[in-house]
């Protein structure tokens, strides 16, 4: 069903195209195809080794016109939107609850420079990496605060379905509540809220603060030795790169050169003009971080980095066609299985759940831990669910 | 239009509901294809990226899956086209009463037989695929100069077949062993040894009886013309050097470490007659991996990964008649040999290699060289492209319809309609180490520019007419009803041939000739 050419990103430039031209009109058989993808970006990367081309640029504009169009989003993106707009999460819960998944033995600092900005996945539906999060923070000594009640959707699940307006109205909400408080360092253990800071924001209003993946911020605390990894962790583990950690993570650098033509027919970008290629996405510092945890063996699966398959779950698939959705997954449960791995883990909330449906619905033997998780388990602070998971693991 | 509802149901019951689609979105999908918009120009229409609309796409999983929507087709008079990967106008069906049968569920390596030296192919596994699981078994294959990203399939069957790698690895047309062709009426036929009655296998393209791969494909392949393949048995050769890499960092920067033993070589030759010695000479002693003739612009372009990267190559550039050669080995003292006969030969004809003084690769050239990926560094100017020549024939022959052509190209440079090249971009290459030659002129256009298109359609006539009047041979792309009756008069008539060829096996006109000969000379079919 997946496997006609327009699926791809090739297939979606030449939709663009026959739009542009008027050759086919906005349809509900063309928003089935330009949903049906995860925005992960493995298109782009195939696209730029030698080429210019910009194919995930063209699919969010593809959306971004179905949108305008009356077409776009899918029904049940819609139903998230709808919950975000109401209230400040796509999941439809109460917006006082975001702060339960906080344990009390966690310390805050009102005045700290750091923030931890949690997102709606951690702390709605993936509570214990929000937990391991601020317990190694805890550990490390970090002043840190959170927004709590301020802290809304990063507007991700709307901008790659195409409803840049609505996007615009929560980057602006963050980014106010957070300029006004003189924060200095914003992390994230959710990749997609990581990314959309990092990447998006920029493109429609600037900040003053640094963002970091929470896995760039523990591993410069241990390279500093402020924290110790004592506790064995006897497990083979293989790492699945999130696309918002990885390919796609990469900033846009500004450029401000000319197009001049070289001769009829061909010009160049003078000064060159910068690609993203996928090249500089957070590719190391999560494997660094893997190889100094005491007793873990590190495996690599087959297609990794910039090359790594996606989850499946990005973009609004997982809510719109959990069908596709667990299909991509199971086959990356595959890969990883082959290496062998008796646990695979990552850095994503969107990407831990839905692998963690695929080894269900698949009967695979993998346990999966959040890297935050493995961290957890080697400073010895295991929570009572994650002691449950290795003793079951065991 | 879309397929007759009851039709439609038929082609549902061979494939299923989610492996057709008669529906406006993918039909007019199928509809684009790269560089339509020049052959639709040279057949008088509008110069859109656009061919005839199928009336649906069709993706079966197996070869008894092809087989029955070829003969649902001929049951209800429908033509079709298959398409491999499916990039290039000559996948396009010529009329609105066809469909597409895109290949892309056909995508496994079915054997490899790494002690008989062959693997057996379907239609969607790329050249890439391919080369990594033999590289496994220390082997290599042929693959097309239009890159890794291709079918060894499409080209081994239906299309073409020269490469970077030809003078040790010879053209697809060569290199085709047993096959499984499903023809124009649904019936599948296995050539070669696979079409032995007892213990039959892939390992020979040939008999038993008169061998029929040159009616399968001939020179240029019959472009889904003649029916659809399947599965195909390809040559597979000794991966040239060592298999052991090193290589880290992320796309599009690699750090590669040049594999154990493999150099290449950039020499001028200042004149064409000096490179043809030159190249004979080389491919005499049976040494080169790579042996071909480019324009210095070209060449600046295989060493370089963008238009502005190309700015610090201009020391090539400068090259008159440049040479590249590639040599590999599989020991040090293959290695060393191979080196000692290339510097002598160098030595005996006073060229100079400018590898190492006036220029260094990056390393990751070689990468590329190893997965034939040069010729796409050659398209980063422009993005659209055609070639005209395409002789196969000697090096003399290739060399004088070089020669002749820098004319005619330079004056169609001159009204600005194609990309500047001075007139020199050529690639020639040698076959299995001199055997023989082909030369065509990659020539870069702009497909979203009117002017461009016509004046790249006009030089293309125009060189066909050089071609004829000057005994050039012929050029790559004689394809449908028009080009044929224009060169076969000229050639033997093997234009009368080729069409006795499509009438006994396509009579009815079921597989789409767009791209090959139609069976009734009277046919609309593309001309
Ligand atoms: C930039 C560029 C450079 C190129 N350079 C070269 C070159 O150096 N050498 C060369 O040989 N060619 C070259 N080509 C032409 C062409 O791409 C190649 O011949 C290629 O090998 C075809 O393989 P494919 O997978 O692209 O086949 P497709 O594009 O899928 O098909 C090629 C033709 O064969 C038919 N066909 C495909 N599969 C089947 C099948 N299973 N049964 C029946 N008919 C079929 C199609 O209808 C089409 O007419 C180049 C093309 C491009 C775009």
């Amino acid at each position: 069903m997946y496997n006609f050419h327009p699926y791809s990103g090739g297939g979606k430039i030449i939709l663009a195209l026959l739009l542009e031209m008027g050759r086919i009109n906005p349809s509900d058989e063309l928003r089935d195809v330009v949903y049906k993808c995860t925005e992960c970006g493995a298109c782009a990367v195939s696209c730029k080794f030698l080429n210019t081309l910009e194919p995930l640029e063209i699919i969010m504009k593809l959306r971004e016109k179905l949108v305008d169009a009356g077409y776009g989003p899918m029904p049940k993106q819609q139903q998230y939107i709808d919950s975000v707009k109401k209230n400040n999460n796509p999941y439809n819960e109460p917006h006082e609850k975001r702060l339960d998944w906080l344990p009390e033995d966690i310390e805050l600092d009102p005045n700290a420079k750091v923030l931890y900005y949690v997102g709606c996945t951690s702390s709605y539906r993936r509570e214990e990496m929000a937990i391991a999060t601020a317990h190694i923070m805890n550990a490390a000594q970090i002043h840190f605060n959170i927004l709590g009640k301020d802290e809304f959707c990063c507007g991700s699940p709307i901008l790659r379905t195409g409803d840049t307006k609505t996007f615009k109205e929560f980057l602006n909400k963050n980014l106010d509540v957070i300029e006004s408080k003189g924060i200095e360092t914003v992390v994230f253990s959710c990749a997609g809220c990581y990314d959309t800071f990092k990447v998006d924001y920029p493109l429609y209003r600037n900040y003053n603060f640094r963002v970091l993946h929470i896995v760039e911020f523990f591993d410069d605390i241990l390279e500093t030795g402020h924290l110790k990894l004592t506790n064995e962790v006897p497990l083979t583990v293989t790492y699945h790169d999130p696309c918002h950690l990885g390919r796609n993570a990469e900033s846009y650098e500004e450029w401000d050169g000319d197009v001049v033509d070289l001769m009829p027919l061909v010009s160049i970008n003078m000064p060159p003009k910068p690609k993203r290629t996928g090249a500089k996405g957070i590719y190391d510092v999560p494997r660094n971080i893997l190889k100094k945890i005491p007793g873990l063996k590190f495996v690599e699966m087959e297609r990794i980095k910039e090359y790594a398959y996606c989850c499946g779950a990005g973009a609004g698939v997982k809510s719109a066609f959990p069908e596709f959705a667990l299909t991509t997954a199971k086959n990356r449960i595959q890969e990883a299985e082959d290496t062998g791995a008796g646990a695979l883990t990552s850095a994503c909330p969107f990407c831990s759940t839905n692998l963690q449906d695929a080894i269900k619905e698949s009967g695979s033997k993998l346990k999966f831990y959040d890297i935050n998780e493995l961290l957890l388990m080697a400073l010895g602070l295991e929570t009572k669910a994650l002691k449950k998971k290795m003793v079951e693991a065991a | 239009m879309a397929l007759d509802k009851e039709i439609l149901k038929e082609f549902v019951e061979v494939v299923g509901k989610d492996n057709i689609d008669d529906g406006e979105i993918m039909t007019n999908a199928y509809a684009y294809n790269w560089c339509m918009e020049i052959f639709n120009y040279m057949e008088g229409k509008e110069p859109i990226p656009f061919s005839p609309i199928p009336k649906a796409v069709v993706l079966p999983s197996s070869t008894e899956e092809v087989a029955q929507i070829v003969k649902l087709c001929n049951k209800y008079g429908i033509k079709f086209k298959a398409q491999s990967t499916g990039l290039g106008p000559w996948n396009q069906p010529s009329t609105d009463n066809s469909i597409i049968i895109d290949l892309r569920r056909m995508n496994k390596i079915v054997k490899i037989d790494a002690k008989n030296l062959y693997a057996v192919v379907e239609p969607y596994v790329s050249g890439a695929q391919l080369q990594l699981e033999i590289m496994k078994h220390g082997l290599n294959c042929h693959m097309p100069g239009a890159g890794p990203q291709v079918s060894p399939l499409a080209s081994a069957t239906s299309m073409n077949g020269p490469g970077f790698t030809s003078p040790s690895t010879g053209h697809s047309a060569r290199n085709v062993l047993g096959v499984e062709w499903v023809l124009p009426d649904g019936e599948i036929m296995r050539l070669g040894s696979l079409g032995l009655k007892n213990n039959r296998n892939w390992y020979n393209g040939d008999g038993p009886g008169p061998s029929l791969r040159g009616i399968m494909r001939g020179w240029a392949g019959a472009k889904s013309g003649i029916g659809v393949f399947t599965r195909v048995a390809v040559k597979l050769f000794p991966y040239p050097c060592s298999t052991e890499f090193k290589l880290d960092g992320c796309s599009p920067d690699y750090d590669f470490d040049i594999p154990d033993f493999m150099r290449v070589y950039v020499m001028d030759c200042g004149t064409f007659k000096y490179l043809e010695k030159a190249m004979l000479r080389i491919e005499e002693e049976e040494i080169s991996f790579m042996c071909s003739f480019m324009s210095g612009f070209a060449v600046m372009a295989i060493f370089a990964t963008s238009i502005e990267d190309l700015m610090d190559k201009m020391a090539i550039g400068s090259m008159k008649v440049p040479l590249v050669v590639i040599i590999t080995a599989r020991t040090q003292r293959e290695f060393e040999y191979k080196q000692k006969v290339m510097g002598m030969i160098l030595d005996e004809m006073k060229l100079n290699d400018i590898i190492g003084t006036l220029y260094t690769p990056n390393p990751i050239f070689y990468a590329e060289a190893l997965r034939s990926n040069l010729g796409l560094h050659g398209f980063i100017a422009t993005g659209g492209f055609q070639s005209t020549k395409g002789v196969c024939d000697t090096a003399a022959v290739c060399l004088r319809s070089t020669k002749k052509n820098i004319p005619m190209k330079k004056k169609y440079i001159k009204k600005e309609v194609i990309a500047n090249d001075f007139g020199e971009g050529h690639w020639m290459t040698s076959y299995e180490s001199g055997h023989y030659f082909h030369v065509e002129s990659p020539t870069m256009f702009d497909q979203t520019d009117q002017s461009s298109v016509e004046g790249m359609a006009e030089y293309m006539e125009a060189s066909n007419q050089m071609d004829l009047l000057k005994h050039l041979g012929a050029p790559f792309f004689v394809e449908g009803n028009k080009l044929h009756k224009l060169f076969g008069p000229h050639m033997s008539n093997y234009h009368i041939w080729l069409r006795k060829i499509k009438q006994a096996f396509d009579p009815n006109e079921i597989a789409d000739s767009g791209f090959y000969i139609s069976a009734q000379e009277e046919s609309k079919e593309k001309s």
